[in-house]
Parts: structure tokens; C-alpha cells; sequence
């Protein structure tokens, strides 16, 4: 009787998570296992063998260019989640603790917005901005400045970044320090604590698991990017993303690629992983 | 003993359009365990936020030693609260906690660890200083909030409801600890609750609130003997309440009709005229049962409704042939001998020094 039961959960159990699995495996295990094994392959005569050989990982663990252009990633997108982070933390802040629930939500509504509207179309918009008799630099120049050289710089790719970041850090910070017991921010501040200092004793600890979860958000969004770099960037110094284009590109070197690919979704993992260790890390003590 | 530590003059606080205390006139004494009693939404909170600052006054004034604290900002005061939620950071270890109000006094390391060493110690739970607060029990989290206010050395300490979140038999042993510790300290405590429990064992005096109002000032004795009016001693509970007439004055008894009979009620400084309407109470355990109907006044024929047992008291809950309800308090043992079932038909009778005439309001 009891087995029979638990058999009947399980098999109901299992009739639920099956569409999961069943999409994981199809549009995440299976292009991973065949990227992997791609990456062994070969290119002939502009196409593509099935071997396994180690040349593709060779040859590109070899080239300088490649460990300049993963150096560049790395480093911009980890400058664009602490600029993201750092100009997001103010607005999050008001709404979490200034705005009314009212308004907070009203907030949250809006920066879903531009999640609307596509990506690419949001980008070019900067092209009037930015360029050089942009909106910027003519505002610039009745004061006498200028123009400077905004597009295809660094600069620019950090403002594509940022975006396609900064209204979804906003959310996850306004989220967490929302979600914060205020009895707590009392507390300190009934044992002394000033009003600005409760910030980074109170409010950054007590919020820290929510703010990590927004850092690595940030960075996986930057560093994966390639409409940024491309279109703002001016992919004068690649980016990963770039590199993987130009690989597929000339001489249709699929397997190099994916060597790449490979390479950015191990520090795409190891970022998660050591974030998510790290935000959700407890006190040894005992 | 007596010097007003603390005085709150015409204090009223409104948000919006809604005013939560209406008008207080209050002062606290040095050294002295007060306990601020009320239902829910009296205004008690509100009155303790304003102490420590977290709120400030909308009107009136807030004295502190003679000094103004209206503008004075919470972290400038010392004014430590002990949260109904306790409000520890668990981010930080068990000494962390204790230690972070000395930290931001700026005070140094060494003496910050000795400092909250001897606290912990003194509230027994010296074994658990470097422990995480999640491994805490809910009494010994209780210590740790405790200790971390009163390693700040205050004149004054708030507590909101601070044992509301514990198991009973640890609310009796907290409870000790709490008056130990202000008899040695000889501090003030401002205790604000709702259970007549914990401020009747504990306090010194008893402000009752409602409404936003204060309605009775006095020892737990005054509040629970002397109600001052209807709502104290509705409150209080276990009273009898009675309204009626008055049909004749004397010298220092009052005849009271009312719908459950003529009553004599004792004047003690009260003047009434004959033609007012008047309120009395009668305390339930200074009512007595008789079978056969007792030769005094002040007696009332009664059906027993229901009973309720608390420990080796009970209270009965009866009605006269009006259904006015009246309750009696007893000892279990006492009780048993009339051998009662609901329904059974009772005599009540109390004598005329247990009644306690309630100011007209």
C-alpha cells in the first residue's frame, strides 16, 4: 500500500518537472555537449570535420590576441558592473527607502519598460547622444567644450552596458534593501549610529546576498554582450563576443569559436559560483 | 527617588490626519520600573518611540533632566530600546552585537571587548559570545538584546514588549531577571505592554492608556482595587461593573439602583447627588457564594454560565435574570464544595467596603 503510494507521488512528481528537464536537455545540455565536442573538430577547405584533435585549443591558448581580448572583457565588464552598481545604489536606495509603496512599485513598473523595446533599437538611440553633433557634445559646445569622441571608444561600450544592465540592478537592489526589517535601521540608530552610517552598518550587510545576485547579473549580461563592443565600442580592442564573430567569420573557424564560447561560460560559472558562494556565506563560528 | 528623570508635557503626536496619542501628561521618575498598559493602537508604542527619539512629539515637550529632547536626534541620545522583535543584527556574532553601540561611541577595541565580556557574563550567556545569533534560543536572544542596551551604561532603558515572543515558563524567568537587574542597577525602565501579567509583577507604578490617552496613573495595587473609571476596569478585567441611579446619599454610603437591584456603594471622596447616573465596581474575587440567600445587602440571585480554570483559580462567569453578567474569582478548592454545574442557581453577595464607585465619564 505505502509503496504503491509513494510510486503514485513520485510519477506525479516526476510528470511536472519532466517539460523542464526535457527543455534544459534540448536547448542547454545538448548544445553544450555538441559545442564541446566541436571544438575538437576541424576545419578543411571551409568545412567543418568530425575529429578529435586539441590544434583548435592550442592554437588559440597561443595567440596573444586572444588573452588581450579575454583581459579586456574581463576588465571592462567587471568596470561596467562597479559603475552600474555604484550609480544604481542612490536611486535604489530612494525608492527602496524614500518612495512611498505606491511609487516603488510605479518604479519598478517603469524600469521594466525598457525591457520592451529591443536592445538594438535602445543602442542606436545613442548614436544621436553621443556622436560627435550629438545631443551632447552641441550641449557641451555653448559652454565651450568639446566635441569629444564618445563613440567607438570604451566609453561607449560601458554606456551600451550599462543600457542593458543598470534598470535591472536597479530593481534587484530596490527589491532587497526594500525587503530589510526597518526595526533594524532603527536599532542602530538607537544605539548611536548615524543616519549615513547605517548604510554600510546596517543596510549593506543586512542586503548584501540581494546586491551580489544584482553584481553577478551585471557582469554575466556585460561580458556576454556583443551590441555593445560592436555597435558603441566600435570593437576597435575585440571583446570576446566580437572574437567569436570574427573566428565564425573568417574561414568559417566554428571550432575556434567554440573554444571561446567554452572559455566564457567557464567564467561566466566560476563568477556565479564564487558570488553565490560568497553572498550566501555564514560565520563559521560555532 | 522621586525626581522626575523624564517629563512629558502636553505630548501629542498626529500622522496625517490620524492622532495616535492625544495628549499626555507624564513624568518618570529616577530609578523607578514603569509599566505603560493598553490595548493595541492606545498609543504606548508611539509614546515609547517618542522617548527614544524615533518620533518626534507634534506637540508639546519632551524633557529629559530638565533638557529639551524634542530635536534631539536618536543616535544623540542615550536612550536604549529593547525591541518587541529584538532587533539583533544577524550579520554580526553575539559580542558584535553587544559591542556595537560602544563602537559607535568610539570607544576603543580593548575596552569594547571587556565592556561587553562583563555584560554577557552578568546575564549568563558568556558561553555563547562568539556564536552566530540564528543559534540562539529565544531566551537567550532575549540576553543578548538586553545586554547589548545595557552595556551602553544608560539612565533609562526602553523596552517595547520585550518578552511578548517567548514560551510562558520563560516570560516568569525573564521576568525576575528584568526586576533583578533594575533593583541593582537602579536605573529607570520604561516597559511597555499589553499583558497585565508582566506589569502588575513587575512595575512600580502603572500608566494605563487608551485611545490615545492616559486613563489611570498609580501602583499596580491603585489600578487593580481603585479603577479610576470605566475603561480602567474594563481593562483590567475581572471586575464587576454596575451603572445605575443614585436613589439616596448618606454620609458615606450611596444607594445605587440599577437593573440587577438597589446596591449600597461606599463614598470615599466622591460627592453624588441623588438623580445621577453612577458607575461602581465590585473586584470578582471580593465576591462570595452562598446557597441559601445571605441576610446583608448587596446580594444577587445568579445562574452559573460558564467556568474557567486558570492554574487553581477559576473564574465563574454568571448572570442574573436581567443576563447581567457578573464573574467571581475563587480558589479551585473553595469552589468544590458548593458543587456547581452550569445552570445551577447561586447567591452572590459582597459587603460594602468591596465596592469602588468609577468616576463619571
Amino acid at each position: 500500500m505505502l509503496i504503491k503510494k509513494i510510486q503514485k507521488i513520485n510519477v506525479y512528481a516526476m510528470t511536472w518537472r519532466l517539460p523542464i528537464i526535457v527543455w534544459q536537455l534540448l536547448f542547454f545540455v545538448g548544445p553544450v555537449i555538441f559545442m564541446i565536442a566541436m571544438s575538437f573538430f576541424l576545419v578543411k577547405n571551409y568545412r567543418m570535420t568530425e575529429a578529435f584533435e586539441f590544434v583548435n585549443w592550442s592554437k588559440m591558448f597561443s595567440k596573444n590576441y586572444f588573452w588581450d581580448s579575454y583581459l579586456h572583457t574581463v576588465t571592462i565588464a567587471s568596470v561596467s558592473t562597479v559603475f552600474a552598481m555604484i550609480i544604481a545604489f542612490p536611486a535604489s536606495f530612494a525608492l527602496a527607502f524614500k518612495a512611498s509603496e505606491k511609487l516603488r512599485r510605479w518604479a519598478i513598473f517603469l524600469l521594466i519598460i525598457p525591457f520592451f523595446t529591443s536592445y538594438l533599437v535602445r543602442t542606436f538611440s545613442w548614436f544621436v547622444i553621443l556622436s560627435e553633433n550629438g545631443v551632447v557634445n552641441a550641449l557641451l559646445g555653448y559652454i565651450g567644450f568639446g566635441p569629444y569622441t564618445m563613440l567607438n571608444t570604451n566609453f561607449g561600450t560601458l554606456v551600451g552596458y550599462m543600457t542593458l544592465t543598470l534598470p535591472l540592478v536597479v530593481i534587484l537592489q530596490t527589491i532587497t534593501m526594500a525587503s530589510i526589517d526597518r526595526t533594524l535601521i532603527e536599532a542602530a540608530r538607537n544605539l548611536g549610529c548615524k543616519p549615513l552610517a547605517t548604510i554600510w552598518r546596517v543596510i549593506i550587510p543586512l542586503s548584501k546576498a540581494g546586491l551580489i545576485v544584482a553584481a553577478i547579473f551585471c557582469f554575466i549580461l556585460s561580458f556576454g554582450d556583443f551590441v555593445a563592443p560592436f555597435y558603441l565600442g566600435g570593437s576597435q580592442e575585440p571583446t570576446l563576443p566580437i572574437l567569436i564573430l570574427d573566428t565564425t567569420k573568417s574561414g568559417q573557424q566554428w571550432p575556434r569559436a567554440a573554444v571561446v564560447a567554452i572559455v566564457m561560460m567557464i567564467t561566466l560559472f566560476s563568477v556565479a559560483f564564487i558570488g553565490i558562494a560568497l553572498a550566501y556565506r555564514k560565520k563559521a563560528k560555532k | 527617588m522621586t525626581k522626575p528623570l523624564v517629563i512629558l508635557e502636553k505630548v501629542q503626536k498626529h500622522f496625517g490626519d490620524f492622532i495616535a496619542v492625544k495628549e499626555i501628561n507624564l513624568e518618570i521618575n529616577e530609578g523607578e520600573f514603569l509599566a505603560i498598559m493598553g490595548p493595541s493602537g492606545c498609543g504606548k508604542t508611539t509614546t515609547l518611540r517618542m522617548l527614544s527619539g524615533l518620533e518626534e512629539p507634534t506637540i508639546g515637550e519632551v524633557r529629559m533632566n530638565g533638557q529639551v529632547m524634542n530635536k534631539v536626534k536618536p543616535h544623540e541620545r542615550d536612550t536604549p530600546l529593547v525591541w518587541q522583535s529584538l532587533a539583533l543584527f544577524p550579520f554580526l556574532s553575539v559580542i558584535e552585537n553587544v559591542e556595537f553601540g560602544l563602537k559607535m561611541r568610539g570607544i576603543d577595541k580593548l575596552e569594547r571587548k571587556k565592556r561587553a565580556l562583563e555584560w554577557l557574563e552578568k546575564l549568563d550567556i558568556l558561553e555563547f559570545s562568539e556564536r552566530d545569533i540564528s543559534t540562539l534560543s529565544g531566551g537567550q536572544k532575549q540576553r543578548v538584546a538586553l545586554a547589548r542596551s545595557l552595556v551602553l551604561e544608560p539612565k533609562i532603558l526602553l523596552l517595547d514588549e520585550p518578552l511578548s515572543a517567548l514560551d510562558a515558563h520563560l516570560v516568569i524567568r525573564m521576568q525576575a531577571v528584568l526586576v533583578q537587574l533594575q533593583r541593582e542597577l537602579g536605573i529607570t525602565f520604561v516597559y511597555v505592554t499589553h499583558s497585565q501579567s508582566e506589569a502588575f509583577a513587575m512595575a512600580d507604578r502603572v500608566v494605563i492608556m487608551g485611545n490615545g490617552e492616559i486613563a489611570q496613573v498609580g501602583t499596580p495595587k491603585d489600578i487593580y482595587r481603585s479603577p479610576q473609571n470605566k475603561f480602567v476596569a474594563e481593562f483590567v478585567g475581572r471586575n464587576n461593573i454596575l451603572t445605575g441611579i443614585v436613589s439616596d446619599v448618606k454620609k458615606t454610603k450611596a444607594m445605587i439602583e440599577t437593573g440587577s437591584g438597589v446596591f449600597s456603594v461606599i463614598l470615599e471622596n466622591n460627592s453624588l447627588k441623588k438623580g445621577e447616573q453612577a458607575s461602581f465596581v465590585i473586584s470578582a474575587d471580593l465576591v462570595h457564594l452562598s446557597t441559601s440567600e445571605p441576610k446583608t445587602d448587596n446580594t444577587v440571585y445568579c445562574k452559573l454560565i460558564s467556568e474557567e480554570f486558570v492554574g487553581s483559580m477559576v473564574t465563574l462567569f454568571l448572570e442574573d435574570q436581567n443576563n447581567h453578567e457578573f464573574k467571581v474569582q475563587m480558589q479551585e478548592r473553595e469552589l468544590s464544595k458548593f458543587e456547581l454545574k452550569p445552570g445551577s442557581k447561586i447567591w452572590l453577595s459582597w459587603s460594602l467596603k468591596s465596592t469602588h464607585l468609577l468616576e463619571v465619564n
